[in-house]
């Protein structure tokens, strides 16, 4: 595996800028996956990472639904948690200390009900100096407080989008988006409208598993939110979509997300015209699959003869 | 002496030394790991259950430069299951030259199937050690483990750890009849009535006198395992305060264990079983309802890392 003289590897840039925030790489956890950094820290070195995305935080602490949480399906998994999540004070007064020993910029995915507790969440960060920005959620098809009812309606999105980028002075604002709509053009639409700083995409497909024995649903919560490879056709779709309809012409970058596992699922959301690429159901199998991720995602770029990865960010042939 | 890097949880290749069948469908995994983490009885491994040589390079994108890339498309690589399956340590041996994990399992679905077919040779990928451990307590100088199916293979790591810290051990086993008993037999024979003997090689093997049940009377006891625990229990002399209890297996018998002991006032630990997706203590799948001070009076914990091993009088039932 290692060459002995020079290493071709340090010859490729595989930096990228997030909305003026520099990332080493566009490596990236997926909210919810990755708890806040710490649980992972015998597992994977987390610095291999571009930034770090935190569990979404709510205002008040959330204990969660109801046990089962998750269900596997072919290919994927379903999880209804319900934004479990320690809440605003304990993220930080417990959380934040951890997360600035990383050394990464790190984005607080925030969650709420109402407007008010999204701006909550957005203002309390505005003081926290590890924090480069907010992924404002409104695709959590788990709960009510998870914001759906903003996110699949784009005059909601844009509303919503305005009123937290004004409480965002210093923070950049990624508005993260649910595949649940007709059209994700349409919301991504109204989520630049309203002023986002970049676009996350996908969050999870409302999906249901059923116990035929008991002929119920297998999830407490009924229904769930699929990921894992089973999605990332779709997601790398949307991608596209938002890219060529939406992001390319307003110079908002996409971070892409549904189904990330191997380096060449990396290439394809990248040639769709991503920017960031955050993993998450991947890292329950193998946290260090991001390592392995980064090395593939080298060789590709050297194979391709590219010296940089932003080299081939949205050049998908369609003719 | 363990230095940084092995006493850290990770992901560790692990070649197959043994997979064979002890029951009708239990089978006995015994792995070799050059280097693994210390552990103790009640800790688990996440183990994967898809080939580990594939993914192939075309995936990883590390192909060879002779060789076009094929595109293979990773789902399609075979219809082995995409997270880990969390499997009991029920043993562990220290050699020179790596550490040997022991694993019982049950074949019962996509999962445990696919590990039912590995070979002896294959590697495997075990990410661990994980979760709490069954605590050893130095005043209590009686142990009694009440295991049942599954729930089995921790209650044999903790026999061996409790004799090794000289405690009186006794071990109460039970299935729904004989060739679902993940044991084997003797030296002793196995008593009807319920008196400990040396009836299971593998809890002979750590000195620890046995009584099995089954459901029809096939072999031991016929009736509940937990009925001829209660039995033995409330035949003993000792204070309550000298004895702890240690259970794992189906919810409604360990349950029915907890019950038993807190009614007497004697301290029982039950090792839970969630269903879980990382092991890590990151998904929030994994959650059991532990007594606590709090003003709804309970908090969700987590299987993975605060357990699996909760006191039985904190643990609440649905
Ligand atoms: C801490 C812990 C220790 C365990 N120790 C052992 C052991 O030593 N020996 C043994 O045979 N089994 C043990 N189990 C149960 C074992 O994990 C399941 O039998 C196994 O995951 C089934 O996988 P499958 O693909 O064959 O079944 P499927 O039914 O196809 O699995 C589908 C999904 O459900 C999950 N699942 C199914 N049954 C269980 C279960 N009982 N508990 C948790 N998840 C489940 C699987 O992990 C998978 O994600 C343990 C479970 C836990 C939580
Ligand atoms: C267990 C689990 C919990 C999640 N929790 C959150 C969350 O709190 N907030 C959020 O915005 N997305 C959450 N997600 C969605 C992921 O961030 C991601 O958008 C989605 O899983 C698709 O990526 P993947 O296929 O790589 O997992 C969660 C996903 C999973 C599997
Ligand atoms: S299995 Fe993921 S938190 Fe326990």
């Amino acid at each position: 595996m290692e060459s002995a003289t020079h290493d071709p590897h340090t010859d490729v840039d595989l930096s990228v800028s997030l909305a003026g925030v520099a990332l080493s790489n566009p490596l990236m956890t997926a909210s919810g996956t990755c708890g806040y950094a710490d649980e992972y820290a015998d597992f994977v070195d987390l610095r291999e990472l571009g930034a770090f995305v935190t569990k979404s935080i709510t205002v008040s602490p959330r204990a969660g639904n109801e046990y089962p949480r998750v269900v596997e399906t072919r290919a994927g998994m379903l999880n209804a948690i319900g934004l479990a999540n320690v809440g605003l004070e304990a993220f930080l007064s417990e959380k934040v200390p951890k997360l600035e020993k990383l050394g990464l910029p790190v984005f607080v995915n925030i969650a709420g009900s109402t407007v008010e507790e999204y701006l909550a969440v957005a203002e309390a960060m505005e003081r926290v100096d590890i924090v480069r920005g907010c992924e404002l959620n409104i695709s959590c098809p788990n709960v009510k407080a998870g914001g759906i009812q903003f996110g699949v309606d784009p005059d909601a999105v844009e509303s919503v989008t305005a009123r937290v980028k004004n409480a965002c002075r210093t923070k950049k604002l990624i508005v993260k988006l649910s595949p649940n709509v007709s059209d994700i053009t349409a919301t991504a639409a109204a989520a630049v409208a309203g002023g986002a700083d970049a676009l996350s995409l996908i969050n999870t497909f409302t999906a249901m598993a059923v116990d035929i024995e008991t002929a119920r649903p297998i999830l407490a919560n009924r229904t769930g939110g699929l990921s894992g490879p089973a999605i990332r056709p779709i997601a790398v779709y949307m991608v596209h979509r938002v890219y060529t309809q939406v992001a390319r012409q307003a110079g908002v970058p996409i971070i892409g997300m549904g189904g990330i596992q191997y380096a060449r699922d990396a290439v394809e959301f990248l040639l769709a015209g991503a920017t960031g690429l955050a993993v998450g159901t991947a890292l329950f199998v193998d946290p260090g699959c991001i390592v392995e991720i980064k090395r593939g995602l080298t060789n590709y770029l050297i194979q391709h003869g590219y010296t940089s990865i932003r080299e081939i960010i949205g050049t998908l042939r369609m003719e | 002496m363990c230095n940084e890097t092995i006493s850290r949880r990770g992901v560790y290749p692990a070649r197959v030394l043994l997979n064979e069948a002890i029951c009708r469908e239990h089978y006995r995994l015994r792995l070799k790991l050059a280097v693994f983490p210390p552990s103790r009885a009640g800790q688990f491994v996440q183990l994967q259950c898809r080939p580990l040589t594939p993914p192939p390079d075309e995936i990883v994108t590390d192909w060879p430069d002779d060789r076009p890339p094929s595109f293979t498309q990773p789902e399609l690589i075979g219809a082995e299951p995409l997270l880990r399956r969390p499997l009991s340590l029920a043993g562990r041996q220290d050699e020179p030259d790596g550490a040997r994990l022991e694993i019982l399992y049950r074949a019962i679905g996509a999962g445990t199937h696919w590990l039912a077919g590995v070979k002896s040779g294959e590697t495997l990928s075990v990410l661990g050690p994980l979760g709490n451990s069954l605590p050893i307590i130095e005043n209590k100088p009686i142990a009694a483990l009440v295991g049942g199916g599954v729930g089995i293979p921790p209650m044999l790591y903790l026999a061996g750890a409790l004799r090794q810290a000289g405690k009186n051990v006794t071990a109460f086993c039970g299935s729904r009849t004989k060739d679902l008993l993940p044991l084997s037999a003797g030296p002793a024979p196995a008593d009807p009535h319920g008196k400990p003997s040396l009836c299971a090689a593998e809890f002979a093997a750590a000195d620890t006198p046995t009584v099995l049940a089954t459901d029809d009377g096939s072999l031991g006891v016929r009736g509940f395992v937990t009925e001829a625990f209660a039995g033995w229990l409330d035949a003993r002399k000792d204070a309550p305060e000298a004895l702890v209890v240690y259970s794992c297996g189906p919810e409604a018998m360990m349950r029915r264990v907890g019950e038993v002991c807190i009614a007497r006032g004697v301290e029982c630990y039950l090792s839970l079983e969630r269903h879980m997706a990382c092991g890590m203590g990151t998904c929030q799948s994994c959650v059991v309802k532990i007594r606590d001070e709090t003003p709804r009076g309970w908090s969700y914990k987590l299987c993975c890392t605060d357990g699996p091993t909760f006191a039985a009088k904190d643990v609440i039932w649905e």
